[in-house]
């Protein structure tokens, strides 16, 4: 089980997350919403280890990742929001790069590489160097770079941007099959459809506070769709008056 | 009324777009904002540095304007045409130099098509505003160049036998001087337009780059010559052959005909030059034509074709014994050095430099050392220059201190390679030609200074190559003269009185080997276990940034 334990972070005199508290637990995508600037990539950064936390601690399985930072990384797949890649390497290229930072044996990664890029429909770029890439594509090669360390915990963050209809219903498909083998995701998204179908559990965050946990099962029961509780706790404006003011703006010549 | 507005509105998207292709030729797409803020106050240091260069140029001349005031018409008269040489031929290697420098922004690329080919931008218009920039950024180039030459013009243009025509000489010196500049861009271009059209896929696409560096070593190598060209007045006024096939000439030929003169010889001259300028002119603008009407399927032809990455593969499996983390970084730094033709040129431009000072070394001796200080220069700034600096969040995840040293051993190795494998390939000519085998003791003390130079070179190193951010310019210019004028000083007295002392003398030379490998030894030892005790470093620090203390922790 991942533990956030009172993570709180702030960028000089800006709180950005405020002992924020959460688990992960095996066999559970949990899902992470909030509004832009709530502190959802802040979480993200501070859990995949890239962004030192101001106070708190992360834990997984009872092991704190400050006392081996290494060792936990090691468990962690990460699929960022923006597909930062070396784009000038070719997919093959890029996830040996990332095989051997993560210290996988050579002849295991000449089996793997090959492996992920026919499985996720990269085979036939494999020449092309990622920059020729689109974005769905490079979504791929993070997914696959992700995966490769066989992962315990993957943490993804808004990862179905950019991808198309089939390649979204595989990576559904993929994260139901990644946590049925007792496995965690922790899955920061804006999107309400894909935590409403995938997660079983979801974390709304606003202004750097968790404002609500949910188990879907029980949301799916009620009356409330995920959307309305989202605008209810994140105390949303209502939207029709700005929409119209838009079209207005708009309109104007 | 409304298509005034429309072409309103397309002139500011293509206003707009100059203005940006022109920003791009400063920064090259690599450097953050701070980065790009700090290059922009070291260029405008250099036009700074092009006056002075002027005047100090003009200074150094005026001792041999002071003899030849008395001196005959005719004695003049050569000084004169070699000088003008000179004149134009400097404009032509920094127009030169800088064009291939910039050789990535002469056309529009794959990136320009991705970026701008889904917004409502006319190709024409794309295209029209890539020329502008490009026009704006060599017009500019041209005109400091020019200025800062001025004043040796003028103290060329004065002599009490000569024609007193200052003003039209001028006139005369900058029209023939824009054309040469104009030929060399123009050339520059051709070459990386068709080396692109023709080679820039497949397996090939790597050869344009490579093309790139290698002319600009080239050039950089012939930074001497472009200075020696003042001694060339007497062979230009007696038509030596061989001046033909020198395209300064060819534009100060230009210069006489325009100046009135009818001399066969620099008719000749001004026509093969006025060729020059339309063959490559026309090249261009074919180049663009082709580019024009077939951009989408040129741009995407990348995609389809196998490439450079077979090879690569292939590759893998070489250095078995090597750890994943060693792999890593050594195949990712020689794969941008491969692929990357602006840290191709840094290397080979700086390392070219290297080449020309030591071939101009009087003593053999010192000729090795000379590559190697410069060598090192070339292979560090070479490998702090980001590649896409917001990617290097993989290299941040997976800092690992066991992996660390690992990491900087490949490296390591990368540096030893140019700072030993670059002088030796010149010593083992230079040394074994003057003294023959009993040179052999040189040589390796050649070999051993370089292992030990390489711990100067990474001093202070906490880097993965090409993925921390950059700041240029960051230190004192006298500073770093300073202290990399003693570095050099040292290293080459040094190098060349050991090596002098080895050269002949097997036991000493044995001896001095010996305590030079004992002592590289050490260094490569200390520096190993310093790496892995060593956070890397992924952004640049001002050379006096305060150290942070956490407190907090």
């Amino acid at each position: 089980m991942l533990e956030a334990r009172g993570l709180t972070k702030w960028y000089g005199g800006f709180l950005a997350l405020d002992r924020a508290d959460f688990q992960v637990r095996r066999g559970e995508i949990l899902g992470y919403l909030g509004p832009n600037g709530s502190g959802k990539s802040t979480t993200v950064s501070i859990v995949v280890g890239l962004v030192e936390p101001s106070a708190g601690s992360i834990w997984l399985d009872g092991q704190r990742a400050a006392d081996d930072p290494v060792a936990y990384k090691r468990r962690i797949g990460y699929v960022p929001e923006e597909p930062h890649l070396y784009t000038h390497l070719t997919a093959t290229e890029y996830l040996m790069l990332v095989g051997r930072l993560r210290g996988l044996p050579e002849r295991l990664l000449v089996e793997k590489v090959p492996t992920f890029l026919r499985l996720l429909q990269l085979w036939d770029s494999r020449y092309a160097t990622i920059a020729a890439y689109s974005k769905g594509m490079r979504q791929r090669v993070l997914l696959a770079a992700a995966l490769l360390p066989n992962p315990d915990l993957l943490v993804l963050d808004e990862p179905f941007s950019g991808l198309d209809v089939t390649a979204g219903l595989l990576f559904r498909a993929l994260l139901r099959e990644f946590v049925g083998e007792e496995r965690m995701v922790l899955f920061s998204t804006h999107r309400f459809d894909v935590v409403e179908q995938l997660c079983s559990r979801v974390l709304i965050l606003s202004r750097g506070h968790i404002v609500a946990e949910h188990e879907m099962a029980a949301l799916r029961a009620g009356t409330s769709s995920l959307e309305d509780v989202f605008v209810q706790v994140t105390q949303q404006d209502d939207f029709a008056p700005i929409a119209r003011q838009i079209l207005d703006a708009m309109r104007q010549t | 009324m409304k298509p005034k507005i429309a072409i309103l509105v397309r002139d500011r998207a293509g206003w707009r777009l100059t203005q940006h292709f022109f920003r791009a030729l400063f920064d090259f797409g690599l450097l953050t904002q701070a980065g790009a803020d700090s290059l922009t106050h070291l260029l405008l240091g250099s036009v700074g540095g092009f006056v002075s260069a002027g005047l100090l140029i003009t200074y150094l001349y005026l001792g041999k304007y002071a003899l030849l005031w008395g001196a005959p018409a005719e004695v003049h008269r050569r000084a004169v045409l070699g000088d003008d040489l000179m004149l134009v031929g400097l404009p032509m290697l920094v127009v030169a130099l800088v064009t291939v420098i910039i050789g990535e922004s002469l056309f529009p690329d794959e990136r320009d098509f991705r970026v701008l080919g889904p917004l409502p931008v006319r190709k024409s218009t794309l295209f029209g505003a890539k020329l502008a920039a490009l026009a704006m950024f060599t017009g500019l180039l041209v005109a400091v160049i020019h200025a800062s030459l001025f004043p040796l013009l003028l103290l060329t243009s004065i002599h009490p036998n000569g024609q007193p025509a200052v003003l039209s000489r001028l006139v005369v010196w900058l029209l023939t001087g824009a054309s040469a500049s104009l030929w060399v861009l123009l050339a520059v271009a051709a070459l990386v337009g068709v080396s692109t059209l023709t080679l820039a896929h497949g397996r090939w696409r790597e050869l344009p780059g490579l093309l790139r560096s290698a002319v600009l070593g080239m050039l950089v190598v012939a930074v001497p010559f472009v200075l020696r060209l003042p001694d060339s007045g007497g062979a230009f006024a007696e038509q030596a052959d061989w001046l033909m096939f020198l395209p300064p000439a060819w534009f100060v030929g230009l210069q006489q005909v325009l100046r009135g003169s009818r001399d066969p010889w620099f008719v000749q001259l001004a026509g093969v030059g006025l060729a020059a300028l339309a063959a490559a002119g026309l090249l261009v603008a074919a180049t663009y034509a082709v580019l024009f009407r077939r951009f989408e399927y040129l741009m995407l032809r990348s995609s389809r074709a196998p490439g450079a990455g077979s090879r690569t593969d292939a590759a893998h499996g070489r250095d078995e014994q090597a750890t994943p983390a060693f792999r890593g970084v050594f195949h990712f730094t020689l794969l941008t050095l491969r692929r990357s033709q602006l840290h191709q040129g840094v290397l080979a431009g700086i390392m070219a430099c290297g080449l020309a000072i030591a071939m101009r070394s009087t003593a053999a001796m010192a000729a090795p050392f000379t590559l190697m200080f410069i060598s090192g220069l070339a292979v560090r700034a070479t490998l702090v220059l980001p590649m896409e600096h917001r990617a290097n969040w993989i290299f941040r995840m997976t800092e690992d201190g066991n992996a660390r040293a690992e990491q900087q051993r490949a490296v390591d190795r990368l540096v030893t390679w140019c700072v030993v494998g670059a002088p030796l390939a010149l010593a083992l000519p230079t040394l074994w030609g003057g003294t023959g085998p009993r040179s052999l003791g040189a040589v390796a003390i050649v070999a051993l200074t370089g292992f030990i130079f390489v711990h100067v070179v990474l001093a202070d190193w906490r880097r993965i190559p090409f993925t921390s951010s950059y700041l240029p310019g960051k230190r004192f210019a006298a500073h770093s003269l300073v202290v990399g004028g003693a570095c050099y000083l040292l290293l080459t007295w040094a190098g060349s009185y050991l090596a002098a002392a080895a050269a002949g003398n097997l036991r000493r030379a044995l001896a001095i080997a010996l305590a030079m490998a004992s002592l590289g030894w050490l260094l490569r030892r200390r520096r190993l276990a310093a790496w892995s005790l060593t956070p890397l470093m992924f952004e640049d620090e001002l050379a006096d940034q305060p150290t942070l203390v956490q407190l907090r922790q």
